[in-house]
């Protein structure tokens, strides 16, 4: 497998302080890769170092098969970078702000309009072309800056904590935007605290703590790597169904146990910690159904980023 | 700190992302390698200058006079004292292209061209033969990048920067305001000056004259405050807006980058004086000035602003403040125009007081460096030209009488000398900006 974004024990000393202490990072080319970690784990600065607008202490890093230390331009016109924080020219219309930032990438000048048209097409902003760039609200100067980075059609994108500071809907539109990139062929690499962001579009993550790679890997590495076992929760109606689950599904093979576990909105619930695939969970449903028991939920608990995030990070925020 | 040093950011050229680029930082250097040979070409010449002033050498003006422009007018010295200059016009010019074709300058492209073509014409009609050197440089860039035409375009930052200053009533209730208060001012001088000459019809030409003096004068200190004020910000206020870090991930070269926010402030200071030309202009109807007197007054209110909005991006560059930048870049402007030149010249005037009986070299030399001190101001440049053009009718070149000997020495009007000096350290200043803007933090 290619690695379009890869680091070998990248470090980045501040006076005596870690910001990045031998982080190694592998990112598959056409993946979303979630870079998770607590605050202060170092995920801007390799962002930065990734970008070739900090020097790492030592370490190797390539984006796009070019060194950023060796060859910054090279990578610069690999990637499209996205700040945590960034201003917008106030004094500027929006397909001006385009505009300018298209002729920095050396777009020719009969080239732009029809781009420029394409990018406010792509992030929903046509029918604010002409409109000054600080009138817009936060989630669309959002997309606007996603769309400059978008200019010089890079082969990666670089996202430092897109959703942050947004409200829900444009955290689900900024969310859309990403999947829609990705089905272009781009790579995303982005980071975010808020996990549930990334446990949904993600195929690929990272968990960053202290500067060090605690877990990278594909969703389901990460899964079957963390969380050994799937849980299946059966809600049923009173305390008796759920003795009579328990009991029924406790010879299948692949559950490791069963427990009743304390009711909620007045239903009782079961609990079945089970190693299987998909058939296995399968017949545990057909098992309880023609045991005789009224099921009013079989659900299975995905297990989310947040409790492998809590499994993985030792809360050492440095 | 050993390895940042054979990165090609750190050595002063940019990396080249295509064979473009690869070809337009040939030309830049190519150019700067010229720049050097000229400036090696001048210092030898100033050197044997010296040698042959003091009298070490007898005769080496008449040898070195055929070697480097036989056709030249005027004495021996005067010969050798124009190449020296000449050369340094050269250089100057050979920096300023490197720099623009570096930030893809059209005028740069043009310019390149045009300095082969002047040299060329220099060295067949005038039969100066310094000019070889730039000649083979600037055609040798020129032919280095004849295919990349189209890299050369209108500089995003330039146009981004004035679409910004020029929109709505802001610019021009400021440009409104700035010829309000000039006519005022000028009205004012107009009505002192007329009521202490009281015989109107046979002063006119003095009337005129000094209406243009105090017009340019305003329009002087104005560039001294406006200049540095509009380019501090520059590279300090994209850090303090946060879209520096943008502008850094972009492929915009970091000379484009620096010319294009100077480019913009002087594009502003321009249309100011500009616009004040009409109000200098009154002074024709009163006589007394020439349109001579007007082109060098635009040229040395231009080369001061160029070099005094370089000061400003120079600091911009390297401090992380707007506010420190800015009070830098006044300290700095006022103390080499005005403080080291004034603090020189009083002890220039103590010591050539104290030496009652000189002899003809001391003379000569106590000449030369209160010339230089006095191109180091541009108010002092003004005013010296002004005298030169007005009592001697000299633009240019000039033979001077040594009090002590009796010696004929030769001279150059002051705003040539200015505006090579100024034009070299706003172009040094650039490129150290420019250096600094490469260098990636931490």
């Amino acid at each position: 497998m290619s690695f379009i974004i890869e680091t070998r024990d990248l470090r980045k000393k501040y006076g005596k302080f870690d910001a990045v202490n031998g982080l190694s990072l592998e990112v598959p080319a056409g993946s979303i890769y979630g870079f998770v970690g607590p605050n202060g784990a170092g995920k801007t600065t390799t962002m930065r170092m990734l970008t070739t607008l900090t020097r790492p202490s030592s370490g190797e890093a390539w984006v796009a098969g070019h060194s950023v230390q060796a060859e910054p331009r090279a990578v610069r016109r690999a990637i499209g970078y996205m700040p945590d924080e960034f201003g917008v020219y106030d004094d500027m219309r929006v397909w001006e702000y385009l505009d300018f930032f298209a002729a920095c990438y050396d777009i020719p000048e009969i080239n732009r309009k029809k781009l420029i048209d394409d990018l406010l097409e792509l992030v929903d902003l046509t029918h604010r072309r002409d409109d000054m760039v600080d009138k817009l609200s936060r989630g669309m100067k959002q997309r606007l800056s996603l769309a400059r980075t978008l200019a010089h059609d890079p082969a990666v994108l670089i996202l430092d904590e897109p959703a942050s500071g947004l409200d829900p809907r444009a955290r689900v539109e900024i969310r859309e935007l990403l999947v829609e990139l990705a089905k272009m062929g781009k790579t995303i690499f982005f980071s975010s605290h808020i996990l549930a962001d990334v446990s949904e579009i993600c195929t690929h993550i990272g968990i960053i703590e202290g500067g060090k790679m605690v877990a990278q890997g594909s969703m389901q590495e990460m899964r079957a790597q963390l969380m050994p076992h799937r849980e299946i929760m059966v809600t049923v109606r009173d305390d008796d169904s759920a003795q009579k689950v328990a009991g029924l599904v406790s010879g299948i093979a692949g559950v490791i146990h069963a427990v009743v576990i304390e009711p909620k909105a007045g239903r009782s619930r079961v609990r079945i910690d089970f190693t299987g695939d998909d058939d296995g969970v399968a017949a545990v449903n057909t098992v309880i159904s023609t045991g005789g028991v009224a099921i009013l939920g079989f659900t299975e608990e995905t297990k989310d980023l947040e409790a492998m995030f809590m499994r993985v990070t030792k809360g050492i925020v440095t | 700190m050993s390895a940042e040093a054979s990165l090609p950011s750190a050595a002063g050229i940019e990396e080249a992302v295509s064979p473009r680029e690869a070809r337009l930082e040939r030309a830049a250097l190519i150019l700067r390698r010229g720049a050097v040979a000229n400036g090696i070409l001048s210092g030898v010449v100033l050197l044997l200058a010296i040698l042959g002033g003091i009298g070490l050498v007898p005769g080496l003006f008449g040898s070195l006079r055929p070697l480097l422009w036989a056709q030249a007018g005027g004495g021996d010295d005067a010969a050798v004292a124009a190449v020296i200059l000449l050369t340094q016009v050269n250089l100057s010019l050979l920096l300023v292209m490197m720099v623009g074709i570096q930030a893809r300058e059209t005028w740069a492209l043009a310019g390149v061209w045009l300095l082969a073509a002047a040299n060329g014409a220099a060295l067949a009609l005038l039969g100066f033969t310094p000019a070889l050197l730039t000649l083979v440089f600037a055609l040798w860039a020129g032919l280095t990048i004849s295919r990349d035409v189209r890299a050369f375009r209108m500089n995003p930052v330039m146009l981004k920067e004035l679409r910004g200053r020029m929109r709505g009533m802001r610019a021009f209730v400021v440009l409104t305001v700035y010829l309000g208060l000039m006519s005022g001012f000028t009205v004012l001088l107009y009505l002192t000056v007329a009521a202490t000459s009281r015989t109107l019809g046979s002063a006119a030409g003095e009337v005129g004259r000094l209406l243009f003096s105090g017009v340019v004068g305003i329009e002087l200190m104005l560039i001294v405050f406006i200049a540095p004020a509009f380019t501090a910000g520059a590279i300090t206020g994209e850090r303090e807006r946060l879209t520096y870090d943008l502008l850094k991930t972009t492929l915009l070269p970091s000379p484009s980058f620096v010319i294009g926010k100077l480019e913009s402030a002087l594009g502003y200071v321009l249309l100011l004086l500009l616009a004040a030309i009409p109000l200098q202009s009154i002074a024709f109807l009163f006589g007394g000035v020439t349109e001579t007197e007007l082109l060098l007054s635009f040229v040395i209110l231009t080369v001061t602003a160029i070099a005094l909005g370089a000061v400003g991006i120079f600091f911009s560059a390297i401090m992380e403040r707007t506010l420190s930048a800015s009070i830098r870049s006044y300290m700095v402007t006022l103390a080499a125009t005005f403080g080291v030149p004034l603090v020189l010249s009083v002890v220039l005037g103590i010591l050539s007081s104290a030496i009652r009986t000189k002899p003809a070299v001391l003379e000569a030399a106590f000449v030369y460096l209160n010339d230089l001190l006095t191109s180091m101001n541009p108010i002092a440049t003004a005013i010296n030209t002004q005298q030169l053009l007005i009592n001697r009718q000299v633009i240019g070149f000039w033979t001077d009488t040594l009090v002590s000997t009796g010696a004929t020495i030769p001279r150059v009007s002051p705003w040539i000398t200015f505006t090579i000096i100024y034009l070299v350290a706003a172009t040094v200043l650039v490129v150290l900006s420019v250096q600094r803007m490469r260098k990636s933090e931490g």
